[in-house]
């Protein structure tokens, strides 16, 4: 038994912009405003890469992109290193099959996260990301390379890194909950809608990345 | 709102958005799962959620998905589960406070691996707090259910 959905999902989409083609999902993101592929100059698209990477590189983001020791984080701004308490590793699963689940304590719900000091949960799953999205100790120009290479962004193209954001949002997955993550827990900058635009605008420009 | 308890069916009416944990203990009189902390911290409300082990403080009662065991689930009086018994031989408990939890969580590990090292035992472990300091004797028990379930 799964439970409603937080809020009213209002918008179906099934929309082409430029040569991107939207799988249809529900959600209450606006795309109406987004840019078409080869509309946007390098210059804006670097804007807005470091948009997106000011919300890749806060901690609500960086606690479950981390590395191969599989070792989650409690970051937070004042301590960005901070471990995640009860010696947690979720190993090479990354959802803690070898040893401890994360669903143990992450439950896969679309309530709101109420309770203080609890353990989130969202609409998907609880899980590491996969160890190629690792974003903890990489530059900005690091990050970037990996996220424009589809060998370690889940494979995913311009079109594709927009429809994650757009299915994440039809789950109140971890993207759209590290914009509203509940309970006195540092939200991600931003708003989902403003990083969806610049996703949108980066991808359009051509996904350009900063210097080394 | 329908359940399924160690087998059993039983309707409760309850709120939604009730944790787990208290419509088993409250609800339902199964005063076995303790409360800890309430916020996934200790681990004493642990229980099977369609053979899981999840903490029942952090489960809404309508996200409950499966079919739930508790520690009397596990095994009978006349039929222990072999963490049970392990958990008898080894005399593990002292206050008991956690043991319910505990051994729901060392029925889990066995169940995905049953030869686990000792770093196995503590990483799936770690989130079952014993105040009373009974980790040796935890993972003692651990290690003899393993065999035991082996040799089975």
């Amino acid at each position: 038994m799964r439970p409603t959905l937080r809020f009213p999902l209002i918008v179906a989409t099934s929309l082409a912009l430029g040569t991107l083609a939207f799988a249809e999902y529900e959600h209450s993101l606006d795309l109406s405003a987004l840019p078409e592929v080869g509309t946007v100059p390098t210059k804006d698209g670097l804007a807005a890469w470091d948009n997106i990477h000011t919300v890749l590189s806060h901690p609500r983001c960086l606690n479950c992109h981390v590395g191969a020791d599989n070792v989650p984080l409690w970051g937070t701004a004042e301590t960005p290193d901070r471990i995640h308490g009860m010696a947690i590793n979720a190993g090479e699963s990354r959802i803690g099959a070898e040893t401890l689940s994360c669903n143990a304590c992450h439950q896969t719900s679309t309530r709101p996260n109420t309770t203080h000091h609890a353990a989130p949960h969202t609409g998907m799953d609880w899980r590491l990301a996969p160890v190629e999205f690792q974003w903890t100790d990489r530059s900005s120009a690091e990050i970037c390379a990996q996220m424009r290479d589809p060998a370690r962004n889940g494979g995913r193209d311009a079109a594709g890194l927009i429809d994650h954001i757009l299915h994440d949002a039809e789950l109140i997955g971890f993207i759209t909950w590290s914009f509203e993550p509940g309970a006195g827990r540092d939200p991600a900058p931003g708003n989902l809608q403003a990083h969806l635009e610049d996703m949108a605008i980066w991808t359009a420009a051509g996904m350009p990345c900063p210097e080394q | 709102m329908d359940l399924t308890i160690n087998g059993s069916s039983h309707t409760v009416d309850l709120p939604d958005d009730m944790p787990l944990l208290w419509a088993l203990r409250d609800g339902l009189n199964i005063t076995s799962v303790k409360y800890g902390c309430g916020i996934a911290q200790c681990g004493a409300c642990t229980v099977h959620i369609d053979g899981l082990a999840v903490r029942s403080c952090q489960v809404a009662l309508a996200d409950v998905w499966g079919e739930i065991t508790t520690i009397e689930g596990l095994g009978t009086p006349d039929v222990l589960h072999a963490v049970q018994e392990a958990w008898i031989q080894h005399q593990v408990p002292q206050c008991g406070y956690c043991q319910s939890g505990q051994i729901m969580q060392a029925a889990d590990l066995l169940a995905r691996n049953p030869e686990p090292t000792d770093e196995d035992i503590d990483a799936a472990m770690s989130g079952n707090l014993c105040r009373c300091g009974t980790y040796p004797r935890i993972r003692a028990a651990v290690h003899a259910a393993a065999s035991v379930m082996r040799e089975a």
